[in-house]
């Protein structure tokens, strides 16, 4: 039985593809123009490069933003349900899934068997986003996959006062003007995102196991910074921005097994 | 008696000059990196408008986010009192001051001597300051002082920008623009989104008549009809809204001196 997940986030698709419990593939692709295209597009290639056909696939199952949008899925279900099933595929001890995708971030809380019992969201604001560590990236001259490294190489963080993203940029201006060293700007802003992304943990309480999903999970700045702060381990997944869609390829499974 | 009022902002700073009660002069410069140095040339743009000598100037007040570096000030006060004061001045009926600044918003009530009664602040996030409106206007090409006419040629407000985050909110702008909106709408929408943060603020303090709009953002006229629409009360504005702060500043100045004396 294979399976297949979809998970459709502000900047990339995400595609899984499932055999019983073991990952055949998958692959994130920059979204450009439309959600069902993109989709269709992502889902093809993977299968594609995998010389898996369509008809192969039993069931299809899309989370994300714009999941409903994606006509070529048998169904759907949120995105905090797919994180927290795709954590809990990984590390089976998890208790707090921490999602830090390109435009938000999530605090999902899950029971021993994975299922999502309290979650808590950040949306609203870029402050707390992936977005801002682009910003950042770009403003330092320094590719996107590079910062993280980079700010754990800082002795001296540069304190950011700013709640905004958009005043903290005049601030990192004013401090690259002031001549500080890149590596101290990156710890300050490692720090400043951490401390906005769970500003509001104790709102759905922190347990361990903690795992770390998202795109932004692959910044080795960001997990170092969770861990001091928290201090608790922090858990990253192999391919933390595929959870999500390892997640729905689960679920897509476990609906076809209710089924029988 | 000459006195003078320093508002060194985060996006402009101003200078005022008062001789007996009255403005014999007034000068708004961009603020640089130095707040010392803009305080230096907003005085000094000002001193060139006047037969006054600095050396006239009896007492100083600085007020804004750079108060407490400007080198010249005998005295600083937040701007939350000088913006009372100052609108007093030039509304002396006023009860609530709205001041929409580059960086910041201030929703402000005050008793029928100009004196701050309670106030509430954003200054946490660039929704709806006058940073928003900047990046804008650089986002769609036009000019600044464009956004306010522009967007009151729209047939209504038939575009909602959803996004709070200017951030986020420009990525949505950038999809609309794609989409082919036209830039009216687009306006439309973004004056819209500022009057609605704007009005929740002001609902916080409560509003009571007079209302006063002042700083950099009631310049635009898009934001002002909108706001004025949601409350359903007229906004009063004097002819340089942006120098109502130092004008508070200079006034206090001379308060302190009347006590002195």
């Amino acid at each position: 039985m294979i399976t297949a997940g979809i998970d459709i986030g502000h900047e990339s698709v995400k595609v899984v593809l499932l055999e019983g419990n073991q990952i055949l593939g998958q692959a994130g692709f920059i979204i450009a123009g439309e959600v069902e295209a993109a989709a269709r597009i992502a889902f093809e290639a993977l299968l594609e490069q995998k010389g898996i056909g369509p008809e192969q696939v039993d069931r299809l199952l899309a989370t994300g933003v714009g999941r409903e949008k994606v006509t070529l899925a048998d169904s759907h279900r949120t995105e905090m349900f797919c994180h927290v099933v795709g954590a809990h595929w990984f590390f089976p001890q998890v208790r707090t899934v921490i999602d830090l995708g390109a435009e938000g971030s999530r605090i999902l809380k899950c029971d021993a068997e994975g299922n999502l019992t309290n979650f808590l969201l950040n949306d609203k604001c870029a402050a707390g986003a992936g977005i801002f560590l682009e910003t950042v990236a770009h403003m330092l001259k320094l590719p996107i996959d590079q910062i993280g490294p980079a700010s754990l190489g800082s002795s001296k963080k540069v304190e950011l006062t700013s709640t905004c993203a958009v005043f903290a940029e005049s601030e990192i201006v004013a401090e690259i003007h002031r001549g500080a060293a890149r590596e101290d700007i990156l710890s300050g802003v490692h720090e400043s995102i951490v401390a906005k992304v769970i500003a509001n943990i104790n709102r759905v309480g922190v347990e361990p196991e903690v795992v770390l999903t998202g795109g932004v999970a692959k910044n080795v700045g960001m997990v170092e910074t969770f861990r001091r702060i928290l201090q608790l381990e922090v858990k990253v997944p192999e391919f933390p921005e595929t959870a999500g869609a390892l997640g729905a390829a689960i679920l897509a499974g476990n609906s076809i097994r209710n089924h029988k | 008696m000459i006195t003078c009022g320093v508002d060194v902002g985060s996006l402009s700073g101003e200078a005022v000059i008062l001789e007996d009660g009255q403005i014999a002069a007034y000068s708004i410069v961009r603020t640089g990196p130095e707040s010392a140095a803009t305080a230096v040339e907003a005085l000094e743009e000002a001193l060139k408008k006047t037969s006054i000598r600095q050396g006239d100037i009896e007492f100083t007040v600085a007020t804004g986010y750079g108060r407490v570096v400007v080198p010249f000030a005998d005295k600083h006060i937040t701007e939350i009192t000088c913006h009372a004061k100052g609108a007093h001045f030039f509304t002396p009926s006023v009860r609530t001051i709205l001041d929409m600044g580059g960086q910041d918003c201030k929703a402000i009530r005050c008793d029928e001597k100009g004196k701050v009664k309670t106030f509430l602040m954003n200054d946490k996030c660039a929704a709806g300051t006058g940073r928003s409106m900047e990046v804008m206007a650089t986002l769609l090409g036009i000019r600044l002082e464009d956004i306010g006419p522009i967007s009151l040629e729209a047939k209504g407000t038939t575009i909602k920008v959803s996004n709070t985050c200017l951030v986020f909110a420009k990525s949505e702008v950038l999809s609309l623009m794609r989409q082919g909106e036209p830039l009216e709408e687009i306006l439309a929408g973004l004056c819209d989104g500022v009057a609605d943060r704007v009005k929740s603020l002001l609902k916080i303090v409560g509003v009571a008549e007079d209302f006063v709009i002042s700083g950099g953002i009631s310049k635009n006229i898009g934001v002002v009809k909108r706001i004025e629409k949601k409350l359903g009360l007229p906004a009063h504005i004097c002819f340089e809204p942006q120098i109502v702060g130092a004008v508070g500043a200079a006034l206090l100045a001379a308060d302190i001196l009347k006590r002195r004396s």
